[in-house]
């Protein structure tokens, strides 16, 4: 009798519908930690932009003014990585059948993209003022940039408290305790992904000694510290996701600023004590190296990831699983497997099996989920066919 | 890595050599590269000290403080079994041989200065023997092996004539003049009768010498084994050697007068030189040999030294470097250093690319994985894809292919010619720019060369989209062509933001523009351009021809597009520039159906895109200059690049949300429809209760993939429904299907697996127990 579904269209105003929008936003963002804490970052920073822009306006500086700029592009990094976080939390619909859980990995891939774009930018700056060092004005250097370092601190304390208690999460951690404690045959997998693991951390460690330039002690607890928790975040709860590409990007990310005001600092000391006007340029080039190699596993991991790459912590184990699921009662052939990574430890895998007529097939079935289960394969399609013979 | 994947698959059935990965690693490399760069730097010092200690000595006082500290570390008198006397006599003649070699090598070094010395002396023996191997014996390993063969000799050579070293001037009236001693006399004689100069006999000197120590190593070989372990000969070699050299110093200590002011102030460097030449070198390449393969060690070694005697060679002479070491030694003349010249660099390049290619691993035996048994119990190999693709091939033909590669389809043919016009014109730019000496022209010639790495980038993805699927990579390389789109993309909206702060900036504060030499470069890169657009937007329309019309109507690209043919009318040439608004207009239309198309040739919107920004720039270089030339209005620059970095980013947009959907496994939208018909049949299908986690994305330009599980009655033939959902979803366009088929015991069963994980651990460890039972009972 009442036509309900008719005037759903007219009941909203816009302005309502978009302080209703900007609450959920900020809702959803404050929800989770990850995104909490690159949002809190994110105000942090733009503010900082902010006031370095008003001051440089009204100081009419402009070597302050292209800072904040480039500052502003810094926050860009930030917000994909605050967006992707807040995307890859939506629920599935019809379109997006899986949810949009791959944006952590987008977003990480875009942060890992524009860090290369900036190294690559300032290593060109860098040979072009290693040939002819332009005079700079270091009086302005100093203060800026230690008020930078002193923000990106922050974002590092942050993040690595971020990880801390990501690693302690409510989810799952007994769970992943279960997993490692309770598998026996499951070695091989483990053990690989433990190298992974360990090179990632070897990244960060790398890193975090580098900058230990900046600030003594600290640098070296956070980069263990970040370790160990994508050590832990393995064998997480796996349909939340555990958001490490995201948190890899952000921080490399704030590390690439942070090693960039300690070079400058650097540099400016060098230049205000000795006149080494080359120190810059030398300086420059070494950290956009440094920022280059450290993006690159992450790069390729993403892309890896966004090309439904087998997944590497599978590759050891998936030649022993087609066999034993040649093994079974029956089974003649498996063909076209495809197994890929949704999102972070998230697995996906299609399989066809030619079985023999008289083959109980829900056996083979069930007993090809179990094997696949085993290594980490949550989602399987298994497809049975059965032979002509 | 790829090696590291094949041959990850026979480490894990516990076949083959086992790989260690290359984390564990990371520290024995750390310090493989360290002591080579402490080696660097020790040659270096030994130079320096060379000039004023006489070989001999020098020889002596290094064997003699290294059998020291190994007597001291080693121990090779209390541990290990007795040398008997006819063991006694090989180690003398080792010695004899030793102190020869390293005489000939510091020999070299006085003669072409430390970091000619360091490319040519300190190749590791694998490097050496496969370069031997490759030249004197047939079976060399292949074209790869070759390449670096000829690569060291290119380096080789290239030190010998084209090393325009400063030195070799002086040095020629140097055989008449002081020397030294007999031997070094002898040496100088043994040279010039050669007929070539110091210099470049000391090049041949150091690569004789090189051979002569590769062999010694491996003669050397049978004796470590005969007493007990390298280290204790090592030991024992550098103190008899020390004993062979001393009467030889007591009598030149004697007869000559020295030239050494002060013996204290050399201490530190001699300690310095016999630690890091000697002793660290020693140990760690032991370690590091024995942790990794040789090969991998050798080639660490290599890079590393290479690069480091290079940056050395760069700054030793510099003043800052005199400034630091006058703090520790008196400052020395450096009139005489050898130069960096261009000779050197390209052939320590060289050098660099030939170890790492001759130190490089032949795979044979590595390949193939692990597919399973057969019946008979024998290992069955699968050698596909992956594993054959990286086996070397010869260069030319590898050209030769890929070229042919590129020219057989219409996407990468048109990137190839394009990227073929832009480089030369850009090579035309930077030639011009260079003779006239405008830095203007050069900057804008660098700035094309990096516009080129985004078609090099869209030329390759079109080249890697049509590799074969791999093992690892199972559905194939197509999504290449997305993620080159995205990045692409992303690039240009970088570039954008980047040109809107540039003008935002400007708008504030115009600068004074030299309007001269703008023009006619502009328009030469907008002439570039145009004939990019036409060739692409024709490619566009082309490759959107076969697929059903569905017009989205991007207004902004509608605008872009008219705003690119209105500047090319209004300036650069009438008549063609008309045409180009009417391709404008086509590409419009072609637009619309690749849009239709979903991710269809992302890749080349993304390439497309980067032309017309280029064009657009150029334009607006254009209309800005005119406007600034007539009416002197500055401010129309950064309004320019204002508007044009907007048209930028608006026309990026779509291309990017298109490249996000497939990444984020969207149903692909033109099929949406078709889908959702093609599920309401399977569902009427007879036997099929329902359906659930219907998946379906589209992974390239030709691969839609889809996964859906059927509940169906328990009493159904199985193989005929999955037939006919397979044709149903081939209908709406997914090509690559898998259903699984659940019946309702099965349905229970998993559910009840999905409830826990300990379940599945129980139930599998109990199947193991059983031994895999033939009937299935178990389990239902």
């Amino acid at each position: 009798m009442l036509p309900l579904s008719i005037k759903d269209d007219e009941y909203k105003p816009a302005k309502f519908n978009l302080l209703l929008k900007l609450s959920g936003w900020i809702r959803s963002i404050l929800a989770d930690k990850t995104s909490r804490n690159l949002f809190f970052f994110l105000c942090l920073n733009l503010s900082f932009a902010f006031v370095e822009l008003t001051f440089g306006i009204w100081s009419n500086s402009l070597g302050l003014i292209s800072d904040s700029f480039h500052m502003f592009f810094d926050c860009t990094a930030l917000l994909a990585g605050l967006a992707a976080s807040v995307i890859s939390r939506w629920r599935p619909n019809d379109s997006f059948s899986y949810g949009y859980v791959r944006a952590e990995v987008l977003g990480g891939f875009v942060n890992g993209l524009f860090l290369i774009f900036t190294a690559f930018f300032i290593f060109s700056e860098g040979v072009e003022r290693a040939l002819e060092p332009p005079d700079v004005h270091h009086e302005r250097l100093l203060p800026v940039s230690v008020a930078g370092l002193l923000v990106n601190l922050v974002g590092i304390f942050v993040f690595h408290h971020g990880g801390h208690g990501h690693s302690h999460g409510e989810q799952g951690h007994g769970h992943s305790h279960s997993l490692f404690n309770g598998t026996t045959t499951h070695k091989g997998q483990d053990h690989h992904g433990h190298d992974g693991h360990a090179h990632h951390g070897h990244d960060g460690h790398a890193h975090h000694g580098h900058e230990g330039h900046g600030h003594e002690g600290h640098a070296h607890h956070d980069g263990h510290s970040h370790d160990g928790h994508s050590h832990a975040g393995h064998g997480d709860e796996h349909r939340l996701g555990s958001n490490k590409q995201i948190l890899q990007g952000v921080l490399l990310h704030i590390m690439a600023d942070t090693l960039g005001s300690v070079g400058v600092i650097i540099s400016a000391l060098l230049m205000q004590n000795y006149g080494l006007m080359i120190a810059d340029p030398i300086c420059s080039m070494l950290i956009a190296i440094l920022i280059g190699v450290s993006v690159v596993p992450l790069l390729r991991d993403s892309i890896g990831i966004l090309m439904q790459r087998t997944p590497p912590p599978l590759d050891d184990a998936l030649p022993e699983c087609y066999q034993r699921v040649q093994q079974l009662q029956g089974v003649y052939n498996v063909h076209d497997p495809h197994f890929w990574t949704l999102c972070t430890d998230v697995y996906i895998g299609t399989l066809k099996l030619l079985v023999a007529p008289d083959a109980d097939t829900r056996w083979i079935q069930s007993q090809t989920h179990n094997i696949f289960t085993q290594v980490g394969v949550r989602q399987l399609y298994v497809q049975i066919d059965i032979s002509a013979m | 890595m790829d090696e590291k994947y094949s041959s990850n698959v026979l480490s894990g059935s516990k076949l083959g050599m086992v790989e260690v990965p290359n984390s564990r690693l990371t520290r024995y490399i750390v310090l493989l590269v360290v002591s080579k760069i402490l080696k660097a730097l020790g040659i270096f010092e030994s130079y320096d000290i060379l000039k004023v200690v006489h070989i001999v000595q020098f020889i002596f006082i290094l064997k003699l403080g290294s059998a020291v500290v190994l007597l001291f570390f080693q121990k090779p008198f209390s541990s290990g079994k007795v040398i008997s006397k006819r063991q006694w006599i090989k180690l003398l003649k080792h010695a004899v041989f030793s102190c020869i070699i390293s005489l000939l090598g510091f020999f070299g070094l006085t003669l072409c200065g430390p970091l000619r010395a360091l490319l040519l002396f300190e190749h590791s023996d694998v490097v050496v023997i496969a370069l031997l191997c490759v030249l004197f014996t047939s079976s060399g390993g292949g074209p790869s092996k070759t390449r670096g063969a000829a690569l060291f000799i290119i380096a080789v050579i290239c030190l010998l004539l084209f090393d325009n070293d400063d030195l070799m001037a002086k040095m020629a009236e140097h055989p008449e003049g002081h020397h030294d001693s007999a031997l070094t006399h002898f040496l100088y004689t043994g040279i010039a009768f050669l007929g070539v100069a110091d210099h470049k006999g000391g090049v041949v000197l150091l690569v004789v010498s090189l051979c002569l120590k590769v062999g010694f190593h491996t003669a050397s070989r049978k004796l470590s084994v005969e007493l007990g372990g390298s280290k204790r000969l090592f030991a024992l070699d550098n103190l008899v050697s020390a004993v062979v050299l001393l009467p030889w110093v007591i009598v030149l200590s004697v007869t000559t007068e020295s030239k050494v002011e002060s013996w204290s102030s050399l201490i530190l460097p001699f300690v310095m030189i016999i630690l890091s030449v000697v002793i660290l070198q020693f140990y760690v390449e032991a370690i590091c040999s024995a942790k990794m393969e040789v090969q991998r060690c050798a080639r660490y070694g290599a890079i590393a030294l290479f690069s480091s005697s290079l940056l050395l060679a760069n700054f030793w002479t510099h003043p800052l470097t005199d400034q630091l070491r006058s703090m520790s030694k008196p400052l020395q003349e450096s009139s005489t250093e050898h130069v960096l010249s261009g000779g050197v660099l390209v052939s320590a390049i060289f050098f660099i690319m030939s170890s790492s290619i001759l130190s490089s691993p032949s795979k044979k035996g590595h390949k193939g994985t692990l597919v399973g048994y057969s019946p008979e119990g024998t290992p069955l190999y699968n050698f596909m894809g992956d594993a054959l693709q990286h086996t070397s091939q010869s260069l030319p033909r590898f050209i030769k292919d890929s070229l042919k590669q590129i020219l057989e389809e219409y996407d990468s043919r048109q990137i190839f010619y394009f990227l073929c016009l832009n480089l030369a014109f850009t090579f035309v730019e930077l030639f011009y720019g260079v003779w006239t000496n405008s830095l203007g022209l050069i900057s804008d010639g660098f700035h094309m060369l990096f516009d080129c790495s985004a078609l090099v980038l869209g030329l390759f993805a079109a080249l890697m989209t049509r590799w074969k699927a791999t093992r690892i990579f199972s559905y194939g390389y197509g999504r290449v062509e997305i993620l080159s789109g995205f990045i692409n993309g992303l690039f240009l909206m970088v570039i954008a933001f980047f040109v809107f702060m540039e003008s935002v900036t400007r708008l504030v504060d115009p600068p004074n523009i030299n309007t001269d030499m703008l023009t006619p470069v502009s328009v030469g890169g907008l002439l570039v351009n145009l004939v990019g657009i036409c060739a692409f937007s024709h490619a566009h329309s082309h490759g959107g021809k076969s697929c059903s019309t569905h017009d989205h109507g991007h207004s902004h690209h509608g605008h872009s597009h008219g705003e690119h043919g209105h500047g090319g009318h209004g300036h650069a040439h009438g008549g063609h520039a008309h045409g180009g608004h009417g391709h404008g207009g086509h590409g419009h239309g072609g637009h619309g159906h690749s849009h239709s198309s979903g991710g269809m040739n992302a890749n080349m919107r993304g390439v497309y895109l980067h032309v017309l920004a280029d064009t657009l720039g150029s334009v607006g270089v254009i209309i800005s200059t005119i406007l600034i030339r007539q009416f002197g209005w500055l401010i129309a620059d950064p309004i320019c690049s204002l508007f044009i970095a907007t048209l930028i980013f608006l026309s990026v947009i779509p291309l990017l949300k298109d490249a996000c959907e497939v990444l984020l496994l969207r149903t692909p939208p033109e099929n949406e429809k078709d889908l959702n018909n093609a599920l309401e049949k399977i569902e009427k299908i007879e036997g099929v209760l329902s359906y659930r986690d219907p998946h379906f994305w589209r992974h390239s330009a030709s691969v839609v993939a889809g996964t859906i599980h059927l509940q169906v009655m328990s009493d159904v033939v199985e193989q005929r429904i999955i037939q006919q959902v397979t044709a149903i979803l081939k209908d709406a366009g997914v090509n690559n299907l898998s259903v699984q088929l659940e019946k309702e015991a099965y349905f229970q069963h998993m559910s009840g697996l999905s409830t826990g994980f300990q379940d599945v651990l129980a139930l599998t460890q109990q199947m193991e127990s059983m031994k895999y039972l033939n009937d299935g009972t178990c389990i239902m």
